[in-house]
């Protein structure tokens, strides 16, 4: 195998004879070319073998502290995930089907590139939504020439289903009201009060004009003709009968919402025969007055204008799901949907498309294999598997590495002619079909989608996947091991199992060196308020000289003024806490001024709590820049929390989280799913860690 | 009068035409030349602007922002009072984005045509990290519907978020000036040497002799000609480097005390001798650095490059906000539109954090910007049309009822595509002042002839306008009635909260199922429903007493027993107000007041009081 740097620098040099980079641009789908694009997709992802996807979000953590820490476990990585997932907002869908050509022993690729803005059109009002940006993020699109513009003006809207549910039901809700709602119960709470000058005369004014169209038509239908255009005056003449589902009607054209609501109200108290009745025409509400025959029929008209008016709210429902029309796709497709480390993108896919994320680690498990039976996470493989990991050279695994290293070939453009181990991929794109294509937009969802998609076909070519043979690719032997299973955490190497919620750490050669210690939960304060001058050495002086030289395995900082700290005995948590507390309150006494722990309480802003409320405050939807500010702002009272931590100290752990041990776990696929509890964690032996 | 004179009679006359033509339904945007500024053409415009503020009567300004409200009933309502309202445009203010800030330094000219000179400049932000020090904000909030709207109206996001100006408020600005550490040399100020300590005398005698001997040192130095071993060995035992092309020496000191007493020890002894402090990462001094310059004269150019570096420095890290300084500095009167809005984002993203209460709010901002002058409030004085919040929709309607033309005149050229000409707004708030003055014969000329004497312009500076009702601040409120039309004064006491119905039911249905709940409340004109959203009405009791009889009744159950039963809650305005305090609003605000305490809700008795208009009551049914 070559060196595939040399190649890129032989290219580089050399003009290559052929048209190395067959430079089409890749599909882009906006609102305009949605509809037909959907209709070529949907035979697309029937056909593929496997679908690749990639999304680019306007955020990835709403605070600094949300970003994920080694002291964090797995139910508060989750909460991490979920805030992200909740407040950012899917700018760009990259959706790239592959499939295996048996003629052309080459997979063929479709690559699409949405752009997504959420406009909500329907459910609930149209402005109550709001998305977070983090500036980072923006400006790390804005240097890869994001198009904003696009994206905001062109981007495709989504209604999500739990949406689209709502929106239904309050429909009918509000139709069958409508339709049960006699006409007089109406007219006693809609009345207009009539407090201007104005408005009388106008009333007025109405009244007559009504009344003299009203009475020309009776006459005209008892046979007489009317009055000449003559005699009519300028102003009745703009009264211009229409005919409205047969009736004779008036269309109302250029008054204030004001003077349709005095009209309405004239309509209905001085005419039994008329009715004011509104209707959608085309892009815009028209107000109109129609004569009904009788009482019976003017039922008959209000019925079946609400019936209408119900038709076009649902298919006004129904062009808003939009951009879901995809996910529900691959969702019924049950495709194997590939990412690149997609733990984060899978949970936008669901609070997007799906609905609101549970508040549980298990229960999202549920919700999102529900949906997505078969994912397979690129950076996984690369990772967990030993040929892969040879082939990568314990090369960092991020996107555009990986598929520099995995596919030369393609990232090249030389095409797969000289390399007999990597697997042909041949882009299309509308009528246009190129071998050795390579748009080079990095960070461009659909780009990324096709990269995540080359470097699992040729992940699978080096295990020796079979392309070839009819089972499906998820059900072949040699992925077994990898399906279903996503990084909740890559640089920690948290593993969660999508289908069974199972958990585990991977510890590989990469992140071993980080992990050198065990991570007791229970044992664990945080403390924050205190001075930014305070670094972790010196807190744990001062601790250690309360609770003893030893006391301290270790000090981590979530940021300049807030830290965790984990005790060698988890008594010493709740010693800590009361101490704390004890100090706060004669905070003047002499004794207490010369305390060690004041060092650490001076300015009076300093707090800590255990671990359980340090969930709680990831928990809050509330997000501060600081996390002293954040714990401040959740306002959670701290007190009660501090006498149920106090409680469960003196009580056994059996209720709480057991310890997970870094070190042991070696083996690197097995998932171990430990119920909670099942360890006593006084009897772990523990390593003290210098800080 | 002004006012044309068929309008006199009492009806307008649009009313009586059936299908009266549409008013003003294709407003084009004016072809006003308004220079748009990005982070190429920033600094040229800058120094054009001082000058042109400096020469001009007034500044108007006017932003656009990533959004406006997150939920319907966070807009400020009718029933809002000063506090309130306040409370929710500062959680605006402090979750939206600044995209655009449009500054226009305007002089109104009177003569045989008036006219106003108008020099518009639209600056597009962005708040990139440009320092890499994580300010100045980490995350901000997007209101889709409203960037949607502002994308029809062609705005270029792309401009803004690849070119855009960064900016630090002040408050960041001195955070990130102790963050970045470098040298600094103004800044102490020497205070009287008076109480000196013993240990303070020997340590200003060790460093008095630590800097003669390097001084000596280094002059022996510069007379031989030592070759470089030498040279680098005396430096490494003198522990002096160089600064530039001159020697310096680092002293360690371990207060702030200490650096004081440095500076003022260097200042009488040695006049070559230039002190800078270094400042530790995140805070504090670490250090202060002496340099030896060879003259007074290279001392001085030594002290001028350094205020130099500092100003280029401070410069880069100000960076818009040098334009908000520049208006402060000035002192000019202030013209905006929706200023409570407007300002509460100033405030933040320029000034300082928020603060908690609207009285500290006043008086922070009134130190910054002495004179600010809200059109929304001109407007007031001159009809009881004070739905006019849209500023197109009340020059229109000035335009149609008053004679007071005003030609604007913009001097300075843009080049700029039509498509990116954006900030037409500023120059209608021009416009809109000049003309509200000429209708009210306010003069503006006189006002600033005469900043002290009695003025009919300063009674409607620092006013904030709300979108729907006035306050002068919570204790002088009397003249109000003067500005909306048939306002009724009404105690929030008299309000109460009410949800827990089925969601999407009409206000007038809820009146009745009010109604038919007990004797009480069937007689008429007893109370009146509004919806604030689609979960929560607001309910107004007219009749004294009845609104805790009410809150009394829901909450134990008695009288209204069907009611309570069928879900329904209520609350008072304590528990809005609390609600308005919370860090989250909450989207639906029934859910907002159904996690609040309603226990403690006991009424106070405050003079605060909100002006219900029935005009804009009608509008509630809208929502």
């Amino acid at each position: 195998m070559k060196n595939p740097l040399l190649i890129v620098r032989a290219l580089s040099l050399i003009p290559f004879p052929r048209a190395s980079f067959s430079s089409f641009a890749i599909k882009n789908v906006t609102k305009s070319n949605f509809e037909s694009s959907l209709a070529d997709l949907r035979g697309h992802v029937r056909d593929s073998d496997f679908v690749a996807i990639d999304l680019e979000m306007t955020g990835v953590t709403s605070a600094p502290w949300r970003e994920m820490f080694e002291f964090d476990r797995f139910d508060v990585r989750y909460l991490k995930v979920k805030d992200s997932a909740d407040k950012f907002a899917v700018v760009q869908f990259g959706v790239c089907p592959f499939r295996w050509d048996a003629v052309k022993k080459s997979f063929v690729a479709h690559p699409h590139n949405f752009y997504v803005f959420p406009r909500q059109e329907v459910g609930g009002d149209d402005t109550s939504y709001e998305f977070l940006c983090q500036t980072s993020s923006i400006d790390f699109l804005a240097k890869y020439q994001f198009d904003f513009n696009v994206c905001i003006k062109e981007g495709i809207s989504y209604l999500s289903r739990a949406h689209e549910d709502e929106a239904r039901l309050q429909l009918h809700s509000t139709h069958e009201d409508a339709l049960t709602e006699s006409q007089c119960a109406a007219k006693e709470t809609k009345d207009v009060p009539l407090v201007r000058m104005a408005d009388i005369l106008f009333v007025e004014r109405m009244r007559n004009k009504i009344s003299t169209w009203h009475d020309d038509l009776l006459q005209i239908r008892n046979g007489g003709s009317g009055r000449t255009s003559q005699d009519s005056t300028d102003s009745v003449n703009q009264f211009q009968t229409i005919f409205f589902k047969m009736r004779p009607a008036i269309k109302l054209n250029g008054y204030t919402s004001r003077q349709q609501r005095l009209i309405k109200s004239v309509v209905e108290k001085s005419f039994k025969d008329l009715a004011y009745i509104r209707v959608n025409d085309g892009s815009c509400f028209q107000q109109m007055i129609v004569y009904t025959d009788s009482g019976r029929d003017l039922e008959l008209l209000m019925k079946e204008v609400k019936g209408n008016l119900l038709k076009e709210a649902e298919m006004k429902i129904g062009a808003a799901i939009g951009f879901r029309h995809v996910i529900d796709l691959l969702s019924s497709e049950q495709k194997l949907i590939v990412g690149h480390n997609c733990f984060l993108d899978i949970a936008h896919v669901c609070r997007k498309f799906v609905g609101p994320l549970p508040s549980k680690l298990e229960e999202y498990v549920m919700l999102a294999h529900k949906n997505f039976p078969y994912i397979i996470d690129t950076k996984i493989l690369l990772n967990a598997n030993n040929i892969l990991q040879l082939k990568m050279k314990k090369s960092s695994t991020s996107l555009a590495k990986a598929f520099a290293i995995m596919c030369p070939h393609i990232a090249s453009g030389v095409g797969s002619s000289g390399l007999a181990s990597s697997v042909a991929v041949e882009v299309q794109v509308d009528d246009m079909i190129s071998s050795n294509w390579n748009s080079g937009a990095k960070h461009e969802a659909g780009y990324d989608a096709f990269m995540t998609g080359c470097i699992f076909a040729q992940a699978c070519n080096h295990l020796g996947v079979d392309f070839t043979s009819d089972s499906t690719l998820m059900n072949e032997e040699k992925l077994k091991n990898y399906i279903n299973l996503l990084y909740l955490s890559w640089s920690s190497g948290d593993i969660v199992d999508i289908k069974t919620g199972a958990t585990a750490t991977e510890s590989s050669a990469f992140n071993s060196f980080k992990t050198s210690q065990k991570i007791i939960f229970p044992n664990i304060v945080v403390i924050w308020g205190f001075s930014s001058k305070l670094k972790a050495r010196e807190i744990k002086d001062i601790i250690c000289k309360v609770f003893g030289l030893t006391s301290v395995t270790s000090i981590y900082h979530l940021d300049k003024t807030a830290v965790f700290v984990q005790f060698n005995q988890p008594e010493l948590v709740s010693e800590f806490l009361e101490l704390i507390s004890q100090i706060e309150k004669k905070k003047n006494d002499a004794i207490y001024v010369l305390h060690p722990l004041s060092e650490l309480l001076e300015g009076g802003s300093t707090r800590s709590a255990c671990y359980e409320v340090y969930k709680e405050i990831c928990a809050s939807p509330i997000s501060k820049v600081l996390f002293a500010d954040q714990a401040e702002a959740v306002n959670i009272n701290l007190n009660t929390k501090l006498l149920k931590s106090k409680a469960q100290e003196n009580g056994s752990f059996v209720n709480l989280e057991s310890p997970i041990d870094t070190k042991t776990a070696e083996t690197k696929q097995q998932i171990k799913s430990s119920p909670p509890g099942s360890n006593d964690p006084r009897g772990e032996m523990l390593d003290i860690v210098s800080c | 009068m002004l006012r044309k004179r068929f309008f006199s009679t009492q009806t307008p006359p649009s009313s009586f035409t059936l299908n009266p033509k549409p008013q003003n339904t294709n407003i084009r945007r004016p072809n006003w030349a308004i220079t748009q500024v990005t982070k190429s053409n920033f600094t040229n415009s800058v120094t054009k602007l001082k000058n042109l503020i400096s020469d001009s009567d007034y500044i108007a300004v006017s932003l656009q922002k990533t959004g406006t409200y997150s939920s319907p009933w966070h807009r400020i309502l009718p029933f809002d009072t000063a506090e309130t309202a306040y409370l929710k445009a500062k959680y605006a203010a402090e979750k939206f984005q600044i995209f655009q800030l449009a500054v226009c330094p305007f002089s109104v000219v009177r003569g045989s045509t008036n006219k106003i000179i108008a020099h518009p400049f639209n600056f597009h932000l962005f708040p990139r990290d440009e320092l890499k020090i994580g300010m100045p904000c980490y995350s901000f909030s997007c209101q889709p519907s409203y960037l949607a709207s502002m994308a029809r109206e062609d705005f270029d996001f792309n401009f803004c978020i690849y070119d855009g100006i960064s900016y630090l408020s002040r408050a960041q600005e001195s955070a990130a000036k102790r963050q970045i550490g470098n040298p600094v040399s103004s800044g102490y100020v020497p205070q009287s040497p008076s109480s000196r300590s013993v240990a303070d005398n020997v340590f200003v005698e060790r460093i008095k002799s630590r800097i003669g001997n390097w001084i000596n040192a280094c002059k022996r130095s510069d007379t031989k000609t030592d070759d470089a071993l030498v040279n680098s060995l005396r430096k490494l035992i003198l522990g002096g480097e160089d600064y530039g092309s001159r020697p310096s020496l680092n002293i360690d000191v371990c207060s702030e005390r200490q650096v004081q007493l440095v500076f003022e020890m260097v200042k009488s002894h040695y006049d070559n001798v230039v002190p800078l402090t270094i400042s530790l990462k995140g805070g504090g001094t670490q250090a202060v650095r002496v340099v030896l310059t060879s003259s007074k004269e290279d001392r001085y150019l030594l002290e001028n490059e350094l205020q130099d570096v500092e100003e280029e420095q401070s410069k880069r890290v100000r960076g818009f906000r040098e334009v908000i300084d520049l208006i402060s500095t000035s002192q000019k009167p202030v013209i905006a539109h929706n200023s409570l809005n407007e300002f509460t984002v100033i405030h933040s993203k320029f000034l300082s954090p928020l603060p908690p209460t609207m009285d500290e709010f006043k008086s922070s901002l009134h130190s910054a910007f002495p004179n600010i002058i809200d059109v929304d409030h001109l407007m007031k004085g001159i009809g009881p049309l004070n739905k006019y919040t849209n500023l197109t929709a009340a020059i229109s309607y000035l335009k149609k009822h008053f004679f007071a033309p005003i030609e604007i005149e913009i001097p300075h050229e843009a080049s700029m595509e039509e498509s990116k000409n954006h900030g037409h707004n500023v120059v209608r708030i021009s416009e809109l002042f000049a003309k509200l003055c000429f209708i009210q014969k306010i003069t503006p000329q006189t006002e600033l002839q005469n900043p002290n004497g009695p003025s009919t312009l300063k009674q409607y500076s620092n006013v904030f306008s709300l979108d729907s009702n006035d306050f002068q601040g919570s204790s002088e409120t009397d003249d109000i009635s003067l500005w909306t039309q048939n306002p009724k004064k009404i105690s929030i006491n008299t309000l109460v909260f009410l949800w827990g119905f089925r969601s999407g039911i009409s206000a007038g249905k809820l009146k009745n199922l009010l109604c038919k709940s007990h004797d009480m409340l069937s007689e008429d004109h007893v109370f009146d429903v509004w919806l604030v959203d689609k979960s929560c009405a607001v309910v107004v009791f007219w009749k004294n007493g009845v609104s805790e009889w009410f809150l009394n009744a829901i909450n134990s159950g008695d009288g209204l027993g069907e009611l309570v039963a069928d879900g329904m809650m209520a609350a008072g305005y304590e528990a809005y107000k609390k609600v308005c305090r919370s860090e989250i609003l909450g989207m639906d605000l029934a859910d907002s007041l159904g996690e609040i305490d309603t226990v403690s809700g006991d009424h106070k008795e405050e003079s605060a009081e909100v002006y219900w208009n029935s005009e804009l009551m009608i509008n509630f049914d809208d929502l």
